[in-house]
């Protein structure tokens, strides 16, 4: 029913939308970029793509940081648009989006104004798509009380902090903890908002959010291995909308070593390729320079994760008359923005042989 | 000289983001209780005459056993850094990201190469 | 006599101790000289691994940017919480010394503590990249301190080197030819002074000649004066011959021994 009414509001937008995600990048596209020599030759390429002349303005030795923050700020030009053109209930799913880069920007300016740093240069740093009108008010705090306070009162991740943390934790606990803390909020909450909404958008977003919260879940846990984050608190950092919740979280929070991981995921068809693929291209010695096979795993899992994300956010297009693909096309210009830098990157730094690890999208 | 390199135990760096981040991560960082850091960020808009600020305290700190130094950096402030003749601490150009080695420009390879050349 | 020497009385006792200093400076010299070839010996294997050094941190510094690129591909950028939560040194150095010919060389040993300062950045994504750039950079800072261990070495041994090799030069240039000169000089003053000795005394032996033939006329003509006059005469004039032989003696021995 509501696929009767969906272009009424929100017709147009996706039609915008359809025609930003044909301007990502192809593979023949990565392959011409790839072959090039110098930053130089990249950026001539780049303007032959939909990015245009983004890049024509720069003084020249460009640096690889410079094509990142740039091709950002296509993207977020994109966001904005598409943004300032919703309408109930896509401004909200819209804003969801943003909420993800808030909770990074928040930290940061928790970290920056804890150390007394320049609110400037903090706000400089922000992820463009995070920033909220109320954000240098956040850099006034002088202390975690006023801090904590501002962030309730100022941020709209206000919900996720007050059902989360409390004053005291943003001076004890560390910065990371809060994070995934916040973050995991923001996936529970985000999962549930898309279930009010229904219908396709929530099968289609739930997949990914699934697909996310176990990434997290899974990566929380190999990454605290020796560390000195306990198991109680590990498994509270653990997403709870995962298909591998809730037997699966259970079993990760208790995992010491990979071998665990690994039987836990074999419990999820979708997962259980990872390991075997991600063991096997270890053993051949592809896993990157890690030395103990934890690592090395790991690395490749990495990758893995990436692409399953992309083919995940891939499907989503295939339907129409949803929400999902708005979430979609910016997970995807995100990937490939992370595509670009990195083969600039290795063209900066002369490393060829590394130069095809990227993910392309189409 | 003995005494001279007592409590010397830290490593400092002037550099690009990129370099400092990667030699925090190894574990460098040094911040003391009134926020004094043994690692300067230079970026493209740094004045040199800041860069010289920052090296000469560095230099005169009596903790700081090496003071590494981006190339691209040390070559903005050449003159001091040719005219740095203390054994301690000790200043090691290094490459940068953007920025590969060229030993020609290294003021003690500079020195190695004419004790090698006669 | 040319060049600089010593201001010194020519004296025999002076010339036994200059030969002494001479003596001394050859053996210092040599024993200089030794340590500037031990030294320079180390100085070029120090300055050929110096010079790899420096070329291998190239390529070590590249892999450890490499994989920062590899941890802002998989969790974004990170170097502004790193710069923050920077605290304490986990990875600091601790001096050594090591000792060549008489030289203290300093050398940096990596120290590192266990920090857990990065543990858990990129937890939720990524953190195995970190912790894989940590270690890398871990070890290309490593390199780095390995080469600045012999960057100082390099350093001070230039300096020591410079200095023995200004010692070595004083020594061959300016010690030794000046006590050379001054034991020439010491020599050839005294040499001086002999032969003004020996002239002297055959001067007064010349004199004493003439006196006595001065002397012995007189006794003759005495004698023919007092041989016409009387016979007593005779027995005063013998005493004094005899008291004139005496001291010509002394001096004649005296003679020898300055010519000898």
């Amino acid at each position: 029913m509501e696929g009767l009414f969906f272009n009424v509001s929100a017709g147009f937008l996706e039609g915008i939308l359809r025609g930003y995600k044909a301007g990502l990048l192809t593979q023949a596209q990565y392959a011409t970029l790839t072959q090039c020599e110098t930053l130089e030759d990249f950026r001539m390429q780049l303007s032959a793509t939909d990015y245009g002349n983004f890049l024509a303005n720069e003084p020249l030795p460009i640096s690889t940081s410079k094509i990142s923050d740039k091709a950002t700020q296509v993207m977020v030009d994109q966001f904005h648009y598409l943004r300032s053109n919703a309408v109930a209930p896509l401004d909200k799913f819209l804003d969801y989006i943003t909420y993800a880069y808030m909770i990074d920007n928040v930290i940061l300016l928790i970290t920056g104004t804890l150390h007394e740093r320049d609110t400037h240069e903090l706000l400089e740093r922000c992820h463009p798509l995070g920033v909220f009108d109320t954000m240098p008010a956040l850099c006034v705090a002088t202390n975690v009380e006023e801090l904590y306070q501002s962030v309730l009162v100022e941020t709209p991740l206000a919900p996720y902090f007050r059902e989360c943390l409390s004053a005291s934790d943003l001076d004890d606990l560390n910065i990371e903890i809060i994070r995934n803390t916040l973050y995991k909020a923001y996936l529970e909450d985000f999962d549930n908002f898309c279930q009010s909404i229904g219908g396709p958008t929530y099968d289609a977003m739930h997949r990914i959010l699934a697909f996310e919260a176990d990434r997290r879940t899974i990566n929380i846990t190999i990454n605290s291995f020796g560390t000195d984050l306990s198991k109680e608190q590990r498994a509270r950092l653990f997403p709870t909308i995962g298909n591998l919740f809730p037997a699966g979280n259970n079993l990760l929070a208790k995992a010491d070593e990979i071998e665990q991981v690994r039987a836990v995921c074999d419990y999820v068809a979708e997962y259980r390729h990872f390991f075997d693929a991600a063991a096997s291209s270890a053993s051949r010695g592809n896993g990157g320079a890690g030395d103990d096979p934890t690592s090395a795993i790991a690395a490749t899992l990495e990758d893995r994760f990436f692409a399953t994300e992309v083919h995940l956010n891939k499907l989503s297009f295939l339907q129409q008359f949803q929400y999902s693909i708005f979430f979609s096309y910016f997970k995807l210009k995100e990937q490939e923005i992370r595509s670009l830098t990195w083969i600039a990157e290795c063209i900066a730094q002369d490393a060829r042989d590394r130069i095809q690890d990227f993910i392309t999208i189409f | 000289m003995a005494q001279n390199q007592e409590g010397r135990n830290l490593l400092a760096i002037i550099g690009d983001e990129d370099s400092i981040t990667g030699v925090l991560l190894a574990g460098v960082g040094q911040v003391s209780s009134n926020q004094k850091k043994n690692f300067v960020i230079v970026d493209a808009k740094t004045q040199p005459s800041t860069i010289e600020a920052a090296f000469n305290e560095l230099t005169s700190r009596k903790d700081i056993a090496i003071l590494l130094i981006n190339q691209h950096i040390a070559e903005k402030i050449r003159p001091t850094m040719d005219k740095y003749t203390q054994t301690f601490p000790t200043v090691l150009e290094i490459p940068s990201k953007d920025h590969p080695y060229d030993p020609s420009k290294d003021s003690i390879l500079k020195r190695v190469q004419k004790l090698v050349g006669d | 006599m040319s060049g600089p020497r010593e201001a010194i009385f020519p004296t025999r006792m002076a010339l036994t101790n200059t030969k002494l200093r001479l003596k001394g400076a050859q053996t210092g010299h040599s024993l200089l000289a030794k340590k500037r070839d031990a030294l320079m010996t180390r100085f070029r294997a120090i300055l050929r691994k110096v010079d790899e050094a420096k070329r291998k941190m190239g390529r070590v510094m590249q892999l450890a940017s490499f994989s920062l690129a590899e941890v802002t591909y998989a969790t974004g950028d990170i170097a502004y919480l790193v710069q923050e939560q920077a605290k304490n040194a986990s990875f600091r150095v601790k001096a050594a010394q090591e000792n060549v010919s008489g030289v203290v060389l300093p050398t940096f040993e990596v120290d590192r503590v266990a920090g857990s300062d990065f543990n858990l950045t990129g937890l939720g994504r990524g953190g195995q990249q970190v912790i894989k750039s940590k270690e890398v950079y871990a070890k290309a800072l490593e390199t780095l301190v390995e080469l600045a261990s012999l960057q100082t070495a390099f350093m001070i041994l230039d300096e020591v080197i410079r200095a023995t090799n200004r010692r070595v030069n004083a020594i061959e240039h300016v010690v030794i030819p000046r006590l050379e000169n001054t034991i020439k000089f010491i020599i050839s003053e005294l040499d001086e002074m002999d032969r003004e000795e020996f002239y002297r005394l055959k001067k007064v032996q010349g004199k004493k000649k003439r006196d006595a033939e001065a002397a012995e006329a007189l006794k003759k003509k005495l004698a023919i004066e007092a041989g016409e006059a009387a016979e007593e005469s005779a027995k005063p004039v013998s005493v004094l011959v005899d008291e004139e032989v005496g001291p010509g003696d002394l001096l004649a021995t005296k003679d020898e021994d300055v010519i000898f």
